[in-house]
């Protein structure tokens, strides 16, 4: 028999049984009442006395009940158990998946809760040590959630307590779920011994034990050892239309124009039809009713597919504002078809204003890049020598923007003002990428012909006779590659962003490629639009949100889902970090003397909308099945027993003292 | 403060008056009264009734010689009537506090019955004295006779109180010594006295009276419904007495109260007195009428 809670019943007890026998012990305050004379009474009371056999006892009788009725309440308190496992303690760490899709309400009330009460049994069968116990062994656990960062609610303890008070905050998330992380974290803390380890070694691996709905998407990144995770699996249903992609994007040649492009995926196994309504600063501007089709198996394994539908609204005269995509409710009103998650039916875009580009060209004189830049829509293109600009301050440029693109044709400045840059030939210092060297009859070997940039541009034919051999950071992103180093990379350091062209266009055959048009129009546009302000602010759950640029220390207050006016500060360095973006919705932060910013926070998962249960999980190969049976008390609590107890040594009380009263 | 004299009326009925006048209180003993009176005495006196002969001696009056034994006797003797004498009635009613107690109260019980004895004592022309009692002798209306003194003993009945405690033994021992003739002698009281009733009746029963002891309870006492956790408080001397009501304890209270009242009846009983237990909830008249005529008090 064990106690999970001796502390608060002795703490009960110190204050109660004391109080009992004063109450019992306190002169009673008797009604007073005249008679004619208390010759008769006292006289029976004497008989009484001296007539009844046990006479004390029956007097305390009242008093002696009324110890056994506070003993078993307090032994009730106490919350004896008797544990119904065998074997040596064991080490397990509980790993509880809070993303987006365990929100999912097919299990009333939700598959977290569901996951939480599943955890709470399986902490009630857990072996403490406690007082009076009869085994001194006891079970150590650990708490971690997760979703795609994980958190540990709770080192290892044998404090049941403890460890439902941690399981009761875990609060959910609109996260994508990704357990690799997690589990790292359990084997860090699993091989140090825990607070209360005395003796278990380290050495013994801890038992994972995963609540999830199994879709994880990093499953492939994971290596257990078999029997190492116990997996148990929430969920019944795949009932989910979704709002998979979303994206709002200006027109290049017209501004004004807007198109919002949006995906709905159907996860069930029929079609649904429901209305999909666009909004802008909450006002409803459009609205449609469509039919998505149903998901379908697809040949290798038996993965599936969810039913696609691609929605797209346009709007010709569009000011800046927030834009919201939602799925309506199934208009199929005889049998709607239920849907499981709600966090993935809205998504929103945040629209800056209409804008031509202005774009400041660096050079000593390149009328190829001029003319090709020229044939781009824009509002402004100044030409200044690198004379020119390095006497420009550079804060001038940062604080207020005055360009959006600044193209840098073979000049290396020694400061770089706050922007976004494409840079012909040597790349700028001081962004991590070092040129060390040139070489010589480059030809072009790959490059990503899905990139915005390289959009309909076919590198096939470039040659550079000269060309820098560029050194790039790890972070880096190439897009074209020559044989010996890489020709186009994008590389964003410090708040900006640098699509560096490691090679003069002047010592290439590209001026004469079709291609470089395109490419100088697709730079343009991406530096300019895609990589602008509407970029920073439409965000996917648990990406922060980032402002450069600012004075250290700057105060702000954040808004959002969940958030009220909390408080952040700049560092030191200007840059303001907000990561807790873990809900989906729209985010604002406001800045003293600045217009506030505007954030959509998205799910737009693929994965994590796809709510089906998976109730095998292969972890780099490695099939886990699911834990058939669910979970069940393996401890036998008593407080119900003792209650009971306490109720009948009641009732026997209350019949003794009416029997005594009774005349 | 207008004191309106009391009637005898305020306390009770006509009607039941009228049942009293056929009514006459009687003696088992034949006891000596003071004046010429309606009842035998055992004094040999001046009537029209003869009693019995004696010799005659030297002194005697000799307008009682029976000439007619002397003529044919020779001897003188002399001729003895019966003495009629009035009956002393003594109504000693208890007007301690513990009287007012009850409800109905005992007070009013005993002074109806006190009304009663004393009208059908007065009419009957006896010589009526009530004494009332506390702490000793509180009021006392002496020697009263005949109707006259009706609407007297209505106004002391009506105006006195009960108030103070107890103390009947010194009670006694002031009646006793009073110049009171021996009669009848009623006393009406609870008799629960802490001290005891043994040396005041002893007292009384010394001086030969025709005792009867009438004791009064209320219902409240003789089957008290109280319960739970009590502190009794003597309404005469504020004793108190913590009692937890069970039903044990109701159980002994009444047999300690039978067993009381057996006492008092055992103990007048054995020294020719008589006893009599009256519910202050039962009315008087009955009282009177059936119960009194039955023991004969009354006739």
């Amino acid at each position: 028999m064990e106690w999970l809670t001796p502390m608060t019943a002795v703490y009960a007890a110190a204050v109660s049984v004391p109080l009992l026998l004063l109450l019992y012990f306190l002169k009673l305050k008797r009604r007073e009442q005249i008679v004619s004379s208390t010759l008769l009474w006292k006289r029976a009371v004497q008989d009484l006395q001296v007539n009844a056999p046990f006479q004390r006892l029956r007097r305390n009788i009242l008093l002696f009940l009324q110890l056994l009725v506070l003993i078993a309440i307090l032994l009730a308190l106490a919350g004896p158990i008797v544990s119904l496992i065998a074997g040596p303690a064991r080490r397990y760490v509980l790993l509880i998946d809070r993303s987006a899709s365990m929100s999912a309400t097919d299990v009333k009330p939700t598959r977290l809760e569901a996951a939480k009460e599943q955890a709470r049994v399986f902490i009630d069968s857990l072996r403490s040590k406690a007082f009076f116990s009869l085994r001194d062994e006891s079970d150590q656990t650990m708490v971690i959630a997760f979703d795609n960062r994980s958190k540990v609610m709770c080192n290892f303890t044998s404090d049941k307590q403890q460890l439902i008070r941690a399981v009761e905050t875990i609060t959910p998330s609109d996260g994508i779920s990704s357990l690799a992380e997690a589990i790292v974290v359990a084997r860090a803390f699993a091989q140090s011994p825990g607070v209360e380890a005395d003796y278990m070694s380290a050495e013994e691996p801890a038992q994972l034990v995963l609540f999830s709905d199994g879709q994880i998407h990093d499953l492939d990144q994971i290596v257990v050892s078999s029997d190492e995770l116990i997996y148990h699996c929430i969920g019944e249903s795949q009932q989910n239309v979704a709002v998979t992609a979303m994206r709002a994007r200006r027109s290049y040649e017209n501004p004004e124009e807007v198109n919002i492009f949006a995906t709905l995926s159907n996860y069930s196994e029929t079609q649904v039809t429901c209305g999909v309504q666009l909004s802008i600063n909450n006002n409803v501007y459009a609205a449609q009713s469509v039919t998505v089709p149903p998901r379908r198996a697809i040949e290798p394994k038996d993965a599936v597919r969810p039913g696609k539908l691609a929605v797209d609204f346009s709007l010709s005269n569009a000011e800046a504002g927030v834009l919201e995509v939602r799925k309506l409710q199934d208009s199929n009103e005889s049998m709607p078809q239920p849907d499981y998650m709600s966090c993935d039916d809205a998504a929103w875009a945040i629209l800056s204003p209409p804008k031509k580009l202005s774009v400041l060209m660096v050079t000593g004189g390149n009328s190829v890049l001029e003319s090709a830049l020229q044939a781009c829509p824009l509002a402004r293109l100044d030409v200044q020598t690198p004379t020119q600009f390095d006497t420009t301050d550079p804060n001038v440029l940062s604080v207020e923007p005055e360009y959006d693109v600044i193209v840098l044709d073979n000049h290396v400045p020694p400061t770089l003002p706050k922007c976004r840059y494409l840079v012909f030939g040597r790349p700028p210092d001081g962004i991590d990428v070092s040129a060390p060297e040139e070489l010589e009859n480059q030809v072009i070997v790959d490059w990503r012909t899905k990139h915005p940039t390289l959009k309909y541009v076919d590198l096939t034919n470039l040659f550079a006779a000269k060309c820098h051999r560029m050194m790039l950071p790890r972070d880096a992103d190439v897009l074209a590659e020559f044989n010996e180093t890489p020709a186009i990379a994008l590389v964003r350091r410090n708040g900006s962003s640098f699509l560096l062209v490691g090679f003069d266009v002047l010592q290439t055959n590209w001026p004469f490629e079709p291609g470089f048009v395109l490419f100088c129009y697709n730079a343009a546009s991406f530096l300019g639009t895609q990589l602008g302000q509407d970029r920073d602010a439409n965000l996917q759950v648990g990406q922060p949100i980032v402002i450069d640029g600012l004075q250290g220390d700057t105060p702000a207050q954040i808004n959002g889902p969940g958030l009220s006016g909390s408080e952040i500060k700049a560092g030191p360095s200007g840059s303001l970090r907000f990561p807790g973006t873990d809900r989906i919705g729209l985010y604002s932060l406001s800045i003293p003397e600045q217009k506030t910013r505007l954030f959509a926070v998205n799910l737009l998962d693929q994965k994590e909308s796809n709510i089906e249960p998976e109730r095998e999980i292969v972890l780099s190969g490695q099939p886990v099945e699911a834990e058939e049976r669910g979970l069940s008390r393996a401890n036998l609590p008593l407080w119900p027993y003792l209650v009971g107890l306490a109720l009948v040594l009641v009732c026997l009380e209350w019949i003794i003292y009416n029997h005594k009263v009774r005349i | 403060m207008s004191h309106r004299r009391k009637k005898l009326t305020d306390l009770l009925d006509p009607a039941f008056m009228s049942r009293l006048d056929a009514m006459d209180v009687l003696s088992r003993k034949i006891l000596q009264g003071k004046l010429q009176g309606e009842r035998r005495s055992k004094r040999r006196g001046q009537s029209v009734e003869f009693a019995d002969h004696r010799p005659y001696v030297a002194g005697d009056d000799l307008r009682f010689v029976d000439w007619n034994i002397y003529g044919r006797l020779e001897q003188l003797f002399l001729k003895l009537f019966l003495e009629e004498q009035d009956l002393t009635v003594h109504i000693v009613a208890d007007t301690s506090d513990s009287m007012s107690f009850g409800e109905p109260s005992k007070e009013l019980f005993i002074k109806k019955l006190t009304a009663a004895l004393g009208y059908v004592s007065l009419v009957n022309n006896n010589r009526v004295t009530i004494s009332f009692f506390a702490d000793g002798l509180t009021v006392q209306l002496a020697n009263m006779r005949g109707r006259n003194y009706l609407d007297k003993m209505a106004d002391c009945l009506l105006t006195t109180d009960c108030e103070g405690p107890t103390n009947f033994d010194s009670a006694c021992q002031q009646l006793v010594s009073g110049r009171i003739g021996s009669g009848v002698m009623i006393v009406l009281s609870d008799f629960l006295f802490k001290e005891g009733y043994d040396s005041g009746l002893r007292r009384l029963l010394g001086r030969h009276y025709d005792l009867y002891t009438i004791q009064v309870l209320c219902p409240q006492e003789l089957s008290p419904e109280l319960s739970g956790e009590l502190k009794l408080i003597d309404i005469e001397d504020a004793d108190a007495a913590e009692i937890t009501v069970s039903a044990a304890l109701s159980k002994y209270y009444k047999r300690n109260l039978t067993a009381y009242c057996n006492e008092l009846k055992n103990f007048c009983n054995r020294r020719g007195a008589v006893y009599v237990l009256a519910n202050s909830a039962d009315s008087v008249e009955s009282l009177v009428l059936n119960y009194l005529r039955r023991i004969h008090l009354l006739r």
